[in-house]
């Protein structure tokens, strides 16, 4: 069952692959356009997927494999926070906001323990980045404007 | 001869300035600490730290980051024996023979032992690195397009072999990772491809957005979801240098590892993972009393680790002379050399022999420093075993996301990483792995302008790739390897040794 969807999303990639290679120019062999290799790969990508379909579909079994939100969520949020607040509001706001958003993601997270370390962590972090190695990182722009 | 230590000395006199040593220290310093804390690798380490290496010349960047490497190679063998935790795919087998050492009480001879190998097998890689150097590049840069091409298609048939799991969605992640690689604007036209109109893929996905995004954030996601079982070794560690009688049992099984280790590290697609299996196997079948291994036989200790590190150190060779990365770490180091200017390739070591030969050199430097300072050092990677993973994790994400945005201080490149860290960890589920696909990414820019530019020396013809003997003996052996390994037999034992 699982390799039918991995099957399914191969054929979704060189879907789009052949789509936007194909509205490029594709050449000959002579003369290889920008289109051509996309759209051999998604030839190739394809055949993969088909198999994969295929043999998903024969091993049947519904394996049921635990997919826990829980981890992606936090993590990749905290990820998306830290983009979204590092240029308007600084290393100094978007890193304790990365490793609090980040600590929800484990259940062992403990509250007090998080806000401490987030702290120490930006602070660390700051004159290991700012400081030691002089990165034009924001510091925190609405409060001392750089 | 001469030639050889003359570059070699060369090499030393780069490899020994201040800021080479330093850089030196600090990559095997910072490579042996993640290679001891478990749910770190030298792959995230090295994507994390690759933006801060900007500041740095290329030399000493690469120094830093094979510190890294080699030093992770340690490290996790140092997790291997105290805890029975492999720190890395590479120290698995160290487990079976250097945990059972330390519960004997032995834990420090068995530490001991495998630094002294882990030395010895450096210093031979090192020279073996430094003699095969200069031919293979002479070989190579006989190598037209077209034979270039079929070389990087040998590759990354290794690649698909090697990689665990199932062939076809290794293939498939290779091709992927071919296809990432056109994103962006085309060489010759300048027409955009697979951008959807969006000005930041104009310049291509970012090598270090695509390497954190899958290998660091992903792994995060996975450490996060099966907690490891903590099996720390209490009692005391107790006297470090092994007894003669321990150093008259390790010899030969530490010398026969570096010869397989140093053989299959050149091997692409991972072949150094494969030494320390092979070693075990082999010091288990040469021994007169195979019962001991797996209850605290220092052969079992001594053979792999050697193997182990002489592969580390012989997988540069396929990088440093053919700019052919033989694993996902060399891929990285690929990466690298492009972000500061370096075209990876044979002329690498005709255009810069000091970073050549200061590489060779510093390799071994780095080795010294992995004897000398990690073996006093133990007790300090034991008390950091217990920062609890909880904390970790979040100081790693943060180092990530401040890594991603100083490359060009842009934050859709973190949002960018995030995505790739979903595709990684949905990869993941599905069965597929992500290294094969760095390969292909870092590969494939290099592989599509070979094919045009060999497309157009024969005006058209595809058959230029058999009537040319050398791409075509090599593009058939790429096909031999892929059968060999589909074969039902084969791959039953491949797994054997890969999945235990």
């Amino acid at each position: 069952m699982r390799d039918v969807i991995a099957g399914l999303i191969l054929l979704v990639i060189a879907a789009v692959a052949a789509w936007q290679g194909s509205a490029l120019t594709v050449g000959t062999p002579r003369h290889i356009g920008p289109g051509m290799v996309p759209i051999v790969l998604s030839a190739l990508i394809a055949l993969i997927g088909v198999v994969l379909v295929g043999i998903g579909v024969r091993e049947g079994r519904a394996h049921r494999d635990r997919w826990p939100l829980r981890g992606p969520v936090f993590i990749l949020g905290a990820a998306v926070v830290f983009g979204l607040a590092i240029r308007p509001l600084g290393l100094a706001v978007a890193g304790p906001l990365l490793v609090v958003v980040g600590a929800l993601a484990s259940e062992e997270t403990r509250f007090f323990e998080v806000t401490l370390f987030a702290a120490g962590m930006t602070i660390f972090c700051v004159v290991l980045f700012k400081y030691l190695l002089s990165l034009p990182i924001p510091l925190a722009p609405w409060l001392i404007g750089y | 001869m001469d030639a050889l230590f003359a570059n070699l000395a060369r090499g030393f006199s780069v490899a020994v300035s201040l800021q080479n040593l330093g850089l030196c220290f600090l990559g095997t310093f910072v490579g042996t600490l993640i290679g001891v804390l478990p749910g770190v690798g030298p792959i995230a380490t090295i994507a994390m730290l690759l933006p801060l290496t900007f500041n740095f010349d290329p030399t000493g960047a690469l120094i830093m980051l094979a510190g890294i490497y080699y030093g992770a190679q340690y490290g996790g063998s140092t997790t291997a024996i105290l805890i029975n935790v492999p720190g890395e795919a590479t120290s698995v087998v160290t487990t079976l023979d250097g945990h059972q050492m330390a519960r004997q009480g032995r834990a420090g001879v068995a530490l001991g032992t495998a630094a002294i190998v882990s030395f010895v097998a450096g210093c031979v890689s090192t020279v073996v690195v430094a003699a095969l150097g200069v031919p293979l590049t002479k070989v190579a840069l006989l190598f037209g397009p077209a034979e270039y091409f079929a070389l990087m298609v040998l590759g990354l048939a290794f690649a698909v072999v090697l990689a665990r799991g199932s062939l076809l969605k290794a293939s498939a992640m290779i091709l992927i990772g071919v296809l990432l690689s056109t994103i962006g604007t085309d060489l010759e036209t300048g027409e955009e491809r697979l951008t959807f109109g969006w000005a930041e893929l104009a310049d291509g996905i970012d090598f270090v957005v695509l390497a954190m995004g899958m290998f660091g954030f992903a792994e995060i996601l996975r450490n996060l979801e099966n907690p490891e079982t903590r099996d720390v070794v209490r009692g005391k560690i107790g006297r470090l240098l092994p007894t003669r009688a321990d150093i008259r049992q390790s010899f030969w099984p530490m010398l026969r590892g570096i010869g397989l280790g140093a053989t299959l590290g050149i091997l692409p697609g991972n072949g150094a993972v494969l030494g320390p299996f092979a070693s075990y196997a082999v010091e288990k079948k040469l021994s007169r009393t195979p019962e001991r291994f797996g209850r605290g036989a220092i052969e079992g200790v001594a053979g792999p680790e050697a193997a182990n590190n002489a592969g580390a150190q012989t997988a540069f060779i396929p990088l440093l002379t053919l700019g052919l990365p033989p694993n996902a770490v060399m891929a990285l180091m690929v990466g690298a050399m492009t972000i500061h200017g370096i075209i990876p390739g044979p002329q690498v070591m005709t255009k810069s022999p000091d970073l050549f030969w200061g590489m060779v050199a510093s390799m071994w430097i780095g080795n010294l420093f992995l004897l000398v300072i990690n073996l006093p050092l133990i007790g300090i990677w034991v008390k950091l075993l217990h920062v609890p993973y909880r904390l970790m994790f979040s100081a790693i994400l943060l180092f990530c996301a401040i890594g991603v945005y100083s490359i060009n201080n842009d934050p859709s490149d973190v949002l960018l990483t995030a995505l790739f860290g979903l595709a990684g960890y949905v990869a993941i589920k599905f069965g597929f792995e992500p290294a094969p696909l760095l390969l292909g990414f870092v590969l494939g820019r290099l592989m599509e302008e070979k094919l045009r530019q060999a497309l157009i020396l024969a005006r058209g013809d595809l058959m230029t790739f058999i009537w040319n003997p050398v791409s075509a003996a090599l593009l058939v052996l790429s096909l031999g390897i892929v059968v060999v390994a589909a074969l039902p037999t084969i791959r039953k034992e491949k797994d054997e040794v890969l999945s235990s």
